[in-house]
């Protein structure tokens, strides 16, 4: 390997990257509107807060006691629906996904049970819901601990069990929290692995890469460079992700010696499995045909945008076959836990990926014919 | 052959398959010192792949290649610095500069940066120097890609189709460089199909078809070989005349605009010929040319056997 012509072939592409504006583009300014958009869209008030429909055919002091707990705590906004609707039909016209209808007889089985002490008397209570929204079932769950709560009220006795809650994180975090990592990992994957293959395939397809042929590079010199290329690129896209989503979320994570190992680490392996990519990839069209079918299904099974767990079981199972779960795992080890132990655990499994991504590439990349 | 001072390329009994075709077929030919070789044949003939496997950057099915006396089944490392590649359909990055282009090259060699100016003059590429690639025209490319194949001030330079696809000026302009390289005393090794170009540049033309040598020598010796006539071409060529001819036991054509082409032995010929069209009175013919058969002639009667041959396979 000479540095000389690695420092050579380094200053070419960084100045063909300089000059094509659609290329930075994609580079850096997509994982900031990324960034950008997704924060946006996750940041939440720090409360949840759902609007609960209520049909309240009781009108009654203790019809309104019963929704001051659902307001309490911010935890629901309370709609009144019109009595003389059908509750179901109304629900399906005005798109709603929850309704819950309080019968007229309220107040009266209330005294049955607050004021005659009727221990057999209950109050049952109708929700119209439809099960194939995705948000239902956390309104459910929220109007179910309520109504716990209100029932722990009326039996007169003090909560024996009680729930404390404890972060595991060593902060407060949002989502964008957990989001930030994996859009650093998704835009080094993104540009070391389509950079491969594109790159390599418009040099071929001009004849470049023969022409390097016939000069003294070596195909050390050219990956070395490749690398290097990438591992610059990592660190300006890392740092601009960082940097916007401190100065526009106030996102603060942690940020230690694990972040540019683990970098490091990313660009090996996607540089490796790009190279060894190339031979599919002879023309320019092929080559993003092949970097697409690759990099999308990596984004979306491997926690980038979602956690893997909210995944069916086999699709969890695929994931832990894919190097961008290791990263994705890795990092967010490392920035949000500050947890090195874990770090190290993630980003051992994808140096070995990388190892194995570099071996078959070296063995498949030629020069000529 | 590593004691060889005369020649600069030695190839003897080359074979290349393609899977089941074989694109090149026991081609055997020396390059001298300081000539100019043109390896001329149509489209598919088997140029590139020859050229290729002579700047080792393709490996041979069978046969013996030597460059500058060393063998490039062996020598890859000694050979690259003293040879200059022109690929075919050069292409360099799009958006480098022609000066940074050469300059690169020239690092990739372990060359200063000093030569690139002297580079530049030589192709006439000097006002071109800030210029990207894309925005290059054709001709510029080219010049640019022979620049690049001498940032190592090589010993012999290959040129595979320097001047396919452009237009008449700069096809002229890229000849004028490589005239240029010639008088500098490389050996050139030159591949075309075009025949004004390998009989204005070369010094020895090889013609390869369907991947095998037809025919090799010097423009002049290669018209005479191939051709034992002359042709005399008269305008405008009547009808009487004609028959006059036919009669006189001449095998008369026209052309067409008009005139009438005659195969002929000796410049006797030529006389007898005319002597006859005065004696009988019919008017004298306002236009006569007598030339030997360009290289084209001969080129397109080497190489018109029908390339059927071309995937039928010998056995190994
Ligand atoms: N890499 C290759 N794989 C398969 N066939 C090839 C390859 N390169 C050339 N050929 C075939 O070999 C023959 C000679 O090609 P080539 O050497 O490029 O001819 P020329 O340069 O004279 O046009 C052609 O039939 C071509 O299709
Ligand atoms: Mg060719």
């Amino acid at each position: 390997m000479s540095p000389r012509v690695v420092a050579a072939t380094l200053v070419v592409r960084i100045r063909s990257l300089y000059r094509e504006r659609s290329a930075l583009f994609f580079t850096f300014a997509f994982p900031i509107i990324l960034v950008l958009v997704f924060g946006a869209i996750f940041t939440r008030p720090e409360r949840l807060n759902f609007e609960l429909p209520v049909q309240d055919h009781s009108r009654s002091e203790a019809s309104a006691r019963l929704l001051e707990g659902f307001t309490a705590d911010h935890v629901f906004t309370i709609l009144p629906v019109p009595l003389d609707v059908d509750p179901a039909l109304y629900a399906r016209e005005h798109k709603l996904t929850l309704l819950l209808v309080i019968p007229s007889e309220f107040q009266s089985w209330h005294d049955l049970r607050a004021v005659e002490r009727d221990a057999a008397a209950g109050a049952p209570l109708t929700y119209v819901h439809d099960p194939s929204s995705t948000s239902v079932d956390t309104k459910i769950q929220l109007l179910n601990s309520i109504v716990a709560a209100a029932n722990q009220r009326y039996s007169g006795a003090t909560a024996f069990i009680t729930l404390v809650p404890q972060s595991i994180l060593s902060g407060t975090y949002r989502f964008i929290e957990f989001f930030v990592p994996g859009i650093i990992a998704m835009a080094i994957m993104t540009s070391a692995l389509s950079n491969a293959l594109n790159s390599n395939a418009e040099l071929r397809q001009k004849g470049i890469l023969r022409k390097l042929a016939a000069t003294p590079i070596t195909r050390a010199d050219w990956l070395v460079s490749s690398i290097l290329y990438q591992l610059m690129l990592a660190v300006v896209s890392t740092g601009a992700i960082l940097l916007t989503s401190y100065l526009v979320f106030d996102v603060r994570l942690h940020i230690d010696m694990w972040l540019p190992l683990i970098v490091a680490v990313e660009v090996f392996a996607f540089v490796g499995i790009g190279m060894t990519l190339t031979p599919l990839a002879k023309e320019a069209e092929s080559a993003s045909a092949v970097s697409n079918a690759v990099l999308f299904p990596m984004m979306f099974l491997s926690g980038t945008f979602f956690p893997v767990e909210m995944m069916p079981g086999f699709l969890q199972t695929v994931a832990r076959f894919l190097p961008l779960y290791y990263v994705n795992e890795a990092l967010r080890a490392a920035m949000i836990f500050a947890d090195s132990a874990s770090a190290l655990r993630w980003s051992s499994i994808l140096a070995a990926f990388a190892a194995a991504a570099f071996v078959a590439g070296t063995i498949r990349t030629r020069w000529g014919e | 052959m590593s004691g060889d001072k005369e020649h600069a390329i030695v190839v003897e009994n080359l074979t290349k398959d393609y899977g089941d075709i074989r694109a090149v077929d026991d081609v055997s030919f020396t390059v001298k010192r300081g000539e100019v070789f043109a390896f001329l044949g149509p489209n598919g003939a088997g140029k590139t792949t020859t050229v290729e496997i002579i700047e080792t950057i393709r490996a041979p099915t069978s046969g013996r290649v030597s460059v500058l006396g060393l063998d490039v089944a062996t020598s890859r490392g000694a050979i690259i610095p003293r040879i200059g590649v022109l690929p075919q359909g050069f292409n360099s990055f799009d958006r480098i500069t022609v000066a940074e282009s050469i300059r690169f090259y020239s690092r990739l060699f372990g060359g200063s940066a000093a030569d690139v100016d002297g580079l530049m003059d030589l192709t006439e590429l000097r006002e071109k120097r800030d210029v990207q690639f894309k925005n290059l025209s054709g001709g510029l490319k080219q010049r640019l890609g022979i620049a690049i194949a001498l940032v190592n001030d090589p010993e012999v330079v290959f040129l595979d189709e320097p001047t396919t696809g452009l237009d008449p000026h700069a096809r002229r302009a890229v000849w004028s460089v490589l005239q240029g390289l010639k008088s500098k005393g490389k050996t050139v090794f030159l591949t075309t199909h075009y025949m004004e170009e390998a009989e204005l540049l070369a010094d020895t033309v090889a013609i390869i078809s369907s991947g095998r040598i037809v025919a090799t020598g010097s423009p002049a010796r290669l018209t005479e070989m191939h051709t034992e006539q002359l042709r005399v071409t008269l305008s405008p060529g009547d009808a009487a005349s004609i028959d006059l001819i036919q009669r006189m036991g001449f095998n008369p054509a026209r052309t067409i605009d008009d005139g009438v082409d005659i195969p002929v032995r000796t410049s006797d010929d030529v006389l007898g010929i005319l002597a006859a069209i005065r004696e009988a009175g019919l008017p004298a013919p306002s236009g006569l040319e007598v030339r030997r058969p360009t290289l084209e002639e001969v080129f397109l009667k080497l190489t018109s056997e029908p390339p059927a041959e071309r995937s039928r396979r010998s056995a190994p």
